[in-house]
């Protein structure tokens, strides 16, 4: 990095975070500045940096599960999922039919009170308090719903090798069923007191430009992407599970502003209660844990298993050489591969703008710092 | 490069060994081994399609590191894992000026293996502290250290049983 002196007196330095409400984590980002401008942002990671691929390396692969929920709090069963099948694919064991289907509708469930927390979140970041009072009481009746299933709110350990640890009841499939008509009802009033608020448009609309090239060079995955027309989605594109067998829309969207992430998380929400929708209809009776054996090792070679998370493509790749000890598994994280993005996307906006930049691209740190 | 065949048919130009996988057991669609002379012209290739850098990892073998990029495209399923082995020097030819989003990700790779990207433009610590340098987390002892084909796949013996490495103990 060049020294102030040579670019002229009139830049400064200025710290965002490690400690910052916006950066919703322990993110550093450091901002050369130009008055108001911000003329090269540089993201510090590391701050809550665990080693989690270390520790996979370490302990035989049972004692790794609570890990997976501990990278991206806020889609714990969706790294369950990632890893449990993983797991299955490299050593050849299949889930029972419904263990999937109980797999597809608590990830859903998760996606859903992911996306509506970045709803409050976002519009929080922005200067609104209002609205995240009312999407943190519609996550609440997610997190009660699963936290009569798997035991916990936040980081959920709830799935296995073979399926899940805990069959789903009728009061289950009832309370989701309520929650579904609930939250239906009330996507109408988020249209009107947040996407149509005239102050919100204006701090969003035409904010960060975020094209299918610059995509392809950085890795973008998630949201963000598809709202630059791209209908990626891992679900669809190397559908997973027993994803094929539901009818969902990739919401997209042409301006890859913030705006076209915001309106594809929103009708993601829709989409998400769609799938369980038809998920709760079509649940198969029968087991809902396969017949694992008892002390699994995992064989020698490797295998990969990509899921859709809230924030783009998850990828565990796992290699085993024999021994129940993985020998080596890479985590991929999406918030990793789009932060990385934010130099060449933010260089000349305004600080707030970074803000909603930052906001749009639904960060959760710890996952990005493993 | 509308098609994994014809991926595959633009690989042979440079050339780079191809193997076509299965993706229900492996996760992915193309495997493929490069020299690190042929990585730079690899990626080139790739830009020209509708691929991205899924992720840059690496793998330490009694061999050295074996350093691995994953492709995606975003029109058609086509994921691919490309392994490259580290120089004697233990350094690679950078990617970050072809997928600028290499760049973190080999920062990243250089943190737990040492690997040196050759021409990266900004090679400091990224997720260790900057006093951590040294300490390569992910490099392993030397009695836990496993050749290539220790973590290599047994093929089909017999063509009913696709996984036959899982065995049962007191089930």
């Amino acid at each position: 990095m060049t020294t102030m002196a040579e670019k002229g007196e009139h830049r400064y330095i200025l710290n965002m975070g490690p400690q910052h409400p916006s950066t919703h984590g322990v993110l550093r980002v450091i901002l050369e500045m130009e008055g108001e401008y911000v003329m090269d942002p540089q993201p510090v990671l590391g701050y809550g940096h665990r080693m989690h691929e270390k520790m996979a390396e370490s302990r035989p692969w049972p004692n790794f599960l609570p890990n997976a929920a501990r990278m991206d709090y806020l889609s714990a069963l969706i790294y369950n999922h990632g890893y449990v099948g993983v797991v299955e694919r490299l050593a050849g064991i299949e889930a029972t039919p419904r263990a999937e289907y109980i797999r597809v509708i608590t990830s859903e469930l998760n996606r859903l009170q992911s996306h509506l927390l970045w709803l409050g979140v976002l519009v929080l970041d922005l200067g609104a308090f209002t609205p995240i009072m009312y999407t943190f009481e519609d996550r609440e009746k997610i997190l009660d719903i699963l936290e009569d299933v798997t035991g916990s709110r936040l980081t959920y350990c709830y799935m296995r090798v073979g399926g899940v640890v805990r069959d789903i009841d009728d009061k289950f499939v009832e309370r989701t069923r309520e929650y579904i008509s609930w939250q239906r009802s009330r996507m109408p009033m988020y249209d009107k007191l947040v996407t149509g608020n005239i102050i919100f448009r204006k701090r969003i609309e035409k904010i960060g430009e975020f094209n299918p090239d610059m995509a392809r060079r950085y890795g973008l995955t998630g949201p963000v992407l598809r709202g630059t027309g791209i209908p990626y989605d891992i679900r669809r594109a190397e559908p997973y599970s027993v994803y094929p067998e539901f009818d969902f829309e990739i919401p997209t969207e042409t301006t890859g502003d913030c705006m076209a992430a915001y309106l594809v998380r929103v009708r993601e929400i829709e989409q998400s209660l769609r799938i369980l929708e038809q998920a709760l209809d079509k649940l198969p009776a029968g087991p809902a844990m396969a017949k694992v054996p008892k002390k699994l090792k995992l064989p020698a070679g490797d295998a990969c298993y990509a899921v859709e998370s809230p924030r783009g493509e998850l990828v565990y790749h796992l290699t085993g050489d024999g021994s129940d000890t993985p020998y080596r598994m890479k985590i991929r994280v999406p918030s990793f591969s789009n932060l990385s993005l934010l130099p060449e996307l933010c260089r000349g906006m305004l600080l707030s703008d970074l803000c909603a930049c930052m906001g749009s691209l639904d960060l959760v740190i710890p996952e990005i710092d493993r | 490069m509308e098609s994994k065949d014809s991926v595959i048919a633009a690989f042979k130009k440079i050339p780079v060994k191809v193997e076509e996988v299965d993706f229900a057991q492996r996760g992915y669609h193309l495997e493929i081994r490069l020299e690190s002379s042929q990585l730079r012209a690899f990626a080139e290739l790739l830009r020209t399609g509708n691929f991205y850098l899924s992720y840059v990892s690496g793998l330490h073998l009694t061999t050295g590191i074996d350093v691995s990029y994953q492709f995606a495209n975003y029109g058609f399923p086509c994921r691919l894992l490309a392994h490259v082995s580290a120089d004697a020097d233990n350094s690679l030819p950078t990617i970050a000026d072809i997928f600028q989003g290499a760049n973190w990700h080999e920062r990243e790779t250089k943190d737990f293996y040492g690997v040196i990207f050759r021409n990266h433009p900004n090679l400091k610590p990224l997720l260790l502290a900057e006093d951590m340098e040294d300490l390569k987390p992910l490099l392993k002892k030397e009695q836990a250290l496993k050749d290539r084909a220790a973590i290599t796949r047994v093929e089909k013996i017999a063509e009913d049983k696709p996984a036959p490495a899982v065995k049962k103990e007191d089930a």
